[in-house]
């Protein structure tokens, strides 16, 4: 490895080098990667990674808002699941960007929900089921017309041993093979959910139960061939290079899919958050050779919640160089949706929160006012109906000011008005903390107020309600 | 009728609680007559009121002295056709 200390003489120029085609802002910064592979060290030998593959490769995303996303929370009502589903499938659209969703099966509700939404016709995305493995559910995936249904294969022995009480791994693998079988007899495509796949012992049990599945595939056609499912229970997987097995999901998926030989179409990656590495690392399996990218909507699931999809769709856009038919507008209007619905979406949580583009101190405001590429991460109003704001404190500053009184009255080029032009609105800001002892940010309500009183010229000439 | 330079003096010593007597061309606003951010912005504002003028906003902002100010607002009220 080179490590010599070089030079590095200044390139000079009166012309900004903005980095435009990376920064393109009318979409995400784009994800590049050189064109060298990625080594990763697996059983001491060198393996290579080519991520730029990503590019061409059939990457989507499935959906669990409806399963994992409902175990944290109160049930959706009917009506609210059809409103959502509709929503995914603008959002994807029509290249189905969001592959499949996820319905539990076993209510009344669960299933007319089911109904409701493949009745609205929509391709994508395909409703899956998601049962537990026992072989009379299958009755109710088939009674449902489902052609893939989710069943849990757990995969470490704290679920094997402790959890389901099998006497050994030979008993568990036969019976989730049983399982199989019965998916196999009745016409439904398995989809096994590798439980708690980041605490098992890889080697001892998943590429032999893997491998086992692989086999019983050869025996069926092609769109029944069994899927993988890596669940990343607990949220212990890591994508740093060179971790070690359990935890390594290059490892996880080098296995899986070289050694075990199941197609990247056919993995699929299910994470938590529990230690904050959800969306990184199902990103990484994206680029490893997993194909699926399964979440929920706003990162909402059990305990400490799923990979974001919204955040997966911004990935995809920036890894695939273009919107691929993908509408982010409507992200706000499922935001909307959820909030309206009693969803706490926090005022920080990037894309949706109320303040995902909202800054408060002066100094970044006057760069907003300036060009707003500068202090917003794309053209969000483009993309997410969602315009750069300035919140108004003791920090706002004239700029800030300024900038929330042109975007207020919806002013644009020569007629942006000046820190000139609102000084006395500035002042009151000021005053407001300086004199009054104010601690809170001051509501745009109140500011249209003041506005309204303070620069009654501007508000004559502009304000059009 | 007084001159842009006494002009400019009464207007930053009402501003900043200075006595006109007392401020000098060579004074800053910032550093010799303690102007704050805020208040170079309302001082900008009331050259406009006082002379009836409009200033460029980041021109008039950069200005930093009794006497530049004097200088600039003189031309722009040429430039504005205002007699002064």
């Amino acid at each position: 490895m080179s490590s010599e200390r070089q030079k590095h003489p200044l390139t000079d120029t009166t012309e900004p080098n903005l980095i435009e085609d990376t920064f393109t802002y009318d979409l995400p910064p784009l994800i590049k990667f050189v064109k060298q592979p990625v080594i990763e060290i697996i059983d001491g030998q060198p393996v290579e990674f080519d991520f730029n593959s990503v590019k061409t490769r059939d990457i989507f995303v499935t959906d669990t808002t409806f399963r994992d996303g409902q175990q944290a929370r109160p049930p959706y009502l009917v009506d609210q699941m059809v409103r959502i589903y509709d929503l995914l499938a603008r959002l994807g659209g029509p290249n189905g960007t969001i592959r499949q969703t996820e319905f539990f099966l076993y209510t009344k509700n669960d299933r007319e929900a089911l109904d409701r939404c493949r009745g609205l016709g929509h391709r994508y995305p395909e409703c899956t089921g998601w049962i537990r493995a026992e072989e009379g559910d299958f009755r109710l995936v088939k009674e449902a017309g489902l052609q893939e249904t989710g069943i849990l294969t757990s995969s470490s022995d704290y679920h094997i041993f402790h959890k389901l009480k099998f006497k050994s791994r030979k008993e568990c693998m036969e019976n989730y093979c049983e399982i199989v079988d019965a998916a196999f007899d009745a016409g439904v495509r398995p989809r096994c959910h590798l439980e708690d796949l980041t605490r098992a012992d890889i080697h001892g049990f998943v590429l032999p139960f893997v491998d086992r599945l692989q086999e019983m595939s050869m025996a069926v056609p092609e769109n029944m061939k069994v899927k993988i499912r890596l669940c990343d229970t607990m949220g212990f997987g890591i994508h740093y290079p060179n971790a070690e097995l359990p935890r390594s999901i290059p490892k996880l998926i080098y296995k899986l899919n070289r050694e075990c030989g199941v197609p990247s179409d056919r993995l699929e990656w299910h994470g938590h958050n529990d230690f904050h590495r959800v969306f990184s690392n199902a990103s990484t399996a994206w680029l490893y050779g997993c194909d699926a990218f399964n979440g929920t909507l706003f990162g909402y699931g059990e305990r400490t919640g799923n990979p974001p999809i919204e955040g997966a769709l911004m990935e995809y856009i920036a890894l695939k160089g273009d919107l691929c038919g993908i509408d982010t507008t409507v992200i706000t209007e499922l935001a909307e949706y959820m909030t309206s619905i009693g969803f706490p979406i926090s005022e920080h949580y990037p894309f949706v929160g109320k303040d995902f583009n909202t800054t408060r101190a002066g100094i970044h405001a006057s760069g907003l006012r300036s060009d707003e590429r500068i202090y917003n991460i794309m053209d969000t109003t483009k993309l997410l109906n969602r315009p750069p704001k300035v919140a108004i404190t003791d920090k706002s500053g004239a700029d800030g000011i300024t900038h929330w009184v042109n975007e207020f009255f919806g002013l644009t080029g020569r007629d942006r008005v000046n820190k000139i032009k609102i000084h006395k609105l500035a002042r009151w800001v000021m005053d407001q903390y300086e004199k009054e002892g104010r601690l809170t940010a001051i509501s745009d309500e109140e500011m249209e107020n003041k506005t309204r009183e303070l620069i009654p010229d501007l508000w004559e000439t502009h304000h059009t309600q | 009728m007084a001159t842009v330079e006494e002009r400019v003096k009464a207007v930053t010593g009402q501003l900043l609680g200075i006595d006109p007597a007392t401020i000098k061309n060579e004074d800053k606003f910032t550093i010799d007559l303690g102007a704050e951010s805020i208040q170079s912005i309302e001082l900008v504002a009331m050259f406009e009121e006082e002379f009836g003028i409009e200033m460029e906003e980041e021109a008039a902002l950069a200005v930093d002295s009794i006497g530049k100010a004097v200088d600039f607002i003189t031309k722009v009220c040429k430039d504005q056709g205002v007699d002064v």
